[in-house]
């Protein structure tokens, strides 16, 4: 187990110095000129060159590469083009922005759609299945955007239970900290984008559940496990669901990365200040340390979220040995 | 003579299908005395499996009991409330499971497994439930030591070993078995039913065996019950069944049977086994037996041949007769040709 995780961290590593390459040189060649967006176009040409020296951009490619991945090793993402103050300074906030919206929301849709789908297997051919399953793939195939507007137009303005947007009320923390988590207003935020993006991610757990089931409902363990005068409810749990997780264990860090990546379309309906929101506003001022950061995060998210996956695989499964 | 511990009286049980009723089983009777082992034979989809399924209340979702009894000790647990015979199943009537590669589930330790069979019916501490598991593993013949372990540590033959220490448990006064030993090779079989025998002596438990294999039964049972499309077609004594059998089927089951160094081939019997969601009217073994008449087309009576002895066939009385055509090839494939057929031209051939 422990010369695994040793490995597992090796390849880790190697997947995620690809990832860093492959987005330094992406964004190399992007077009237009950064300087352009920050420095006034009045401004003469030794001034931009004065800047672009500031920010090395004048060195040649490959020494700003170098230089990029020294500065990596230290977490030191880089001056963002707009601020000129460090990126990690604009990230932090954000990217726990995301994560509060994001995890506890995938943790519930997988819950719900464990025991959901668990149960709409174990209770099959009853109406309430035929609809929830068509509902399920309904919202599945709807675009998740449409489903956030939605709910702001009858949550927010209709029934005005919920704020349309941001993360507290504008002006309540000019100076954004960590004591605004701890607030009554921000879960109320954070309520509405919380419940759309769990219905949406649902979807898939809901229905990979369902099948799973109906396959391990057939076998011979559960037929036998009901023998023994297991109650039903122990039959469930125990060996119908607990042997369908393991699919279920195997999407989680996919559907983990998809969401903090799909978190772009989610933040933007909410104007919630997340990771998504800041690399839109990245890419649209051409602020790109910003922007690679921001991607660099969501590749090490969903990086560690297949590790930890593996890992789970091997709890669960005790078929699976790891050497 | 005591009543019998296990009865099954006119049981009838169908599977609901898109088309219609498939009926799986016909007026099943069939008792066993404590201690007795009693052998089920039948071909595939003959309805003996449901049978066991039908006794411990585990058929599918499709499949309701329409009329008959259950009993066991004196209790008919299809009218009694659910949890008597959830109760009584595994403490009452336990089983071992058709196939020791699936029966277990994969992602619990074999212990856990027994363990929540005893724990559903009794409450005893932690350490008396452990100690049971490792004396059923001494009775069976696996190192105590490895109860903790999960199913694919152990190889097929271990594995039914570790069901049938599952199946007795609680010493259950009724055993059921359902093909115990198919997927395993035959000296492990060998050694699996010995062990069987062996325990049977020691825990006095009644064995019902449900197997396609006749050899097993004549080895292992006192009683004999050979079922054909849902229905029991004949049941006796072994050895006066086989001695004497008083239906053509059982007749054609025993031909079947491969003989070690004996100069006959086995005959197999042409044809397939009836669609139970349109049976034939009257005998449902007609279309493939060579003997049938007329009158088959009407349903056959439950006949006495001898104490304990009895078949359902028109023509019992004349089985003496018909016996030795029985042992021509030409006999069971003549009545495939005629049953199977219904071009005009070739029955005309004929």
């Amino acid at each position: 187990m422990g010369r695994y995780i040793l490995r597992r961290f090796f390849h880790m590593a190697i997947t995620l110095f690809a990832m860093i390459t492959l987005m330094f040189f992406l964004f190399r060649l992007l077009p237009g000129d950064p300087t352009a967006t920050v420095i006034s176009p009045a401004l003469d040409a030794e001034a931009r060159e004065a800047m672009r020296a500031r920010f090395g951009l004048d060195r040649p490619l490959i020494e700003q590469y170098l230089v990029y991945l020294v500065n990596l090793a230290q977490f030191d993402f880089g001056l963002s083009f707009r601020t000129s103050r460090p990126v990690w300074e604009q990230i932090e906030l954000r990217l726990v922005n995301t994560l509060l919206l994001i995890l506890p929301s995938m943790i519930a849709a997988y819950m719900i759609g464990a025991f959901g789908g668990a149960l709409l297997a174990w209770y099959r051919g009853g109406r309430v299945e035929g609809n929830v399953v068509l509902a399920a793939t309904a919202l599945q195939s709807a675009p998740v955007f449409w489903l956030g507007m939605l709910a702001i137009l009858v949550f927010s303005i209709w029934l005005n239970w919920f704020p349309t947007g941001h993360i507290v009320t504008p002006g309540r923390f000019p100076d954004p900290s960590w004591r605004m988590y701890l607030t009554l207003d921000f879960l109320h935020h954070l309520a509405l984008p919380f419940f759309v993006n769990t219905l949406y991610n649902l979807c898939f757990p809901l229905l990979l559940m369902r099948s799973t089931m109906l396959s391990t409902i057939g076998e011979d363990y559960v037929e036998l496990a009901r023998m023994k005068g297991l109650r039903e409810s122990r039959v469930l749990y125990r060996h119908a669901m607990r042997n369908s997780l393991l699919p279920l264990a195997t999407t989680m860090p996919m559907i983990l990365g998809w969401s903090v990546a799909g978190s772009v379309v989610i933040e933007t309906v909410f104007s919630w200040p997340g990771l998504g929101l800041l690399m839109i506003e990245g890419i649209t001022r051409s602020d790109y340390p910003v922007v690679q950061a921001a991607f660099l995060l969501i590749a090490v998210l969903t990086i560690l979220g297949t590790f930890v996956a593996d890992l789970l695989y091997g709890l669960l499964d005790p078929r699976i040995v790891y050497r | 003579m005591s009543p019998p511990i296990l009865e099954i009286d006119g049981l009838h049980l169908g599977y609901a299908t898109r088309t219609g009723t498939a009926a799986a089983l016909r007026d099943v009777h069939l008792s066993v005395d404590a201690g007795e082992s009693v052998g089920i034979v039948g071909e595939s989809g003959c309805g003996k499996s449901t049978l066991l399924k039908a006794v411990m209340g585990v058929m599918p979702p499709n499949a309701a009991i329409e009329k008959g009894a259950i009993r066991f000790q004196d209790i008919d647990l299809v009218t009694a409330d659910p949890v008597v015979w959830r109760r009584a199943r595994w403490s009452g009537i336990a089983m071992i499971a058709q196939s020791a590669l699936n029966a277990l589930n994969p992602v619990m330790r074999v212990s856990a497994q027994i363990a929540e069979a005893i724990l559903a019916h009794e409450n005893w501490p932690r350490d008396k439930v452990r100690a049971r598991i490792r004396e059923l593993f001494e009775m069976v013949g696996v190192d105590s030591s490895r109860i903790d372990d999960f199913p694919h540590q152990f190889s097929g033959g271990m594995r039914q070993r570790v069901l049938i220490a599952m199946a007795l448990a609680l010493r259950p006064p009724v055993l059921l078995a359902d093909e115990p030993t198919t997927a395993l090779d035959v000296i492990v079989q060998d050694q699996i039913f010995r062990r069987l025998n062996q325990l049977q002596e020691e825990l006095g438990f009644a064995m019902l065996l449900v197997t396609h294999d006749l050899g097993l039964v004549i080895e292992n049972c006192e009683r004999i019950v050979v079922m054909y499309g849902g229905m029991i077609v004949e049941a006796g004594p072994t050895a006066q069944v086989i001695a004497a059998p008083a239906h053509p089927y059982t007749l054609g089951l025993y031909n079947a049977l491969p003989r070690l160094g004996a100069a006959v081939e086995p005959i197999s019997i042409p044809g397939r086994p009836p669609d139970l969601e349109r049976p034939p009217a009257g005998c449902r073994f007609a279309d493939r037996c060579p003997f049938a008449q007329a009158r088959c087309r009407t349903d056959p009576p439950m006949r006495d041949i001898a104490p304990g002895h009895w078949a359902r066939c028109h023509r019992t009385d004349e089985m003496e007769a018909l016996r030795p055509a029985a042992l021509d090839p030409d006999t069971w494939e003549r009545a495939a040709d005629t049953a199977t057929t219904t071009d005009p031209d070739i029955i005309k051939r004929i």
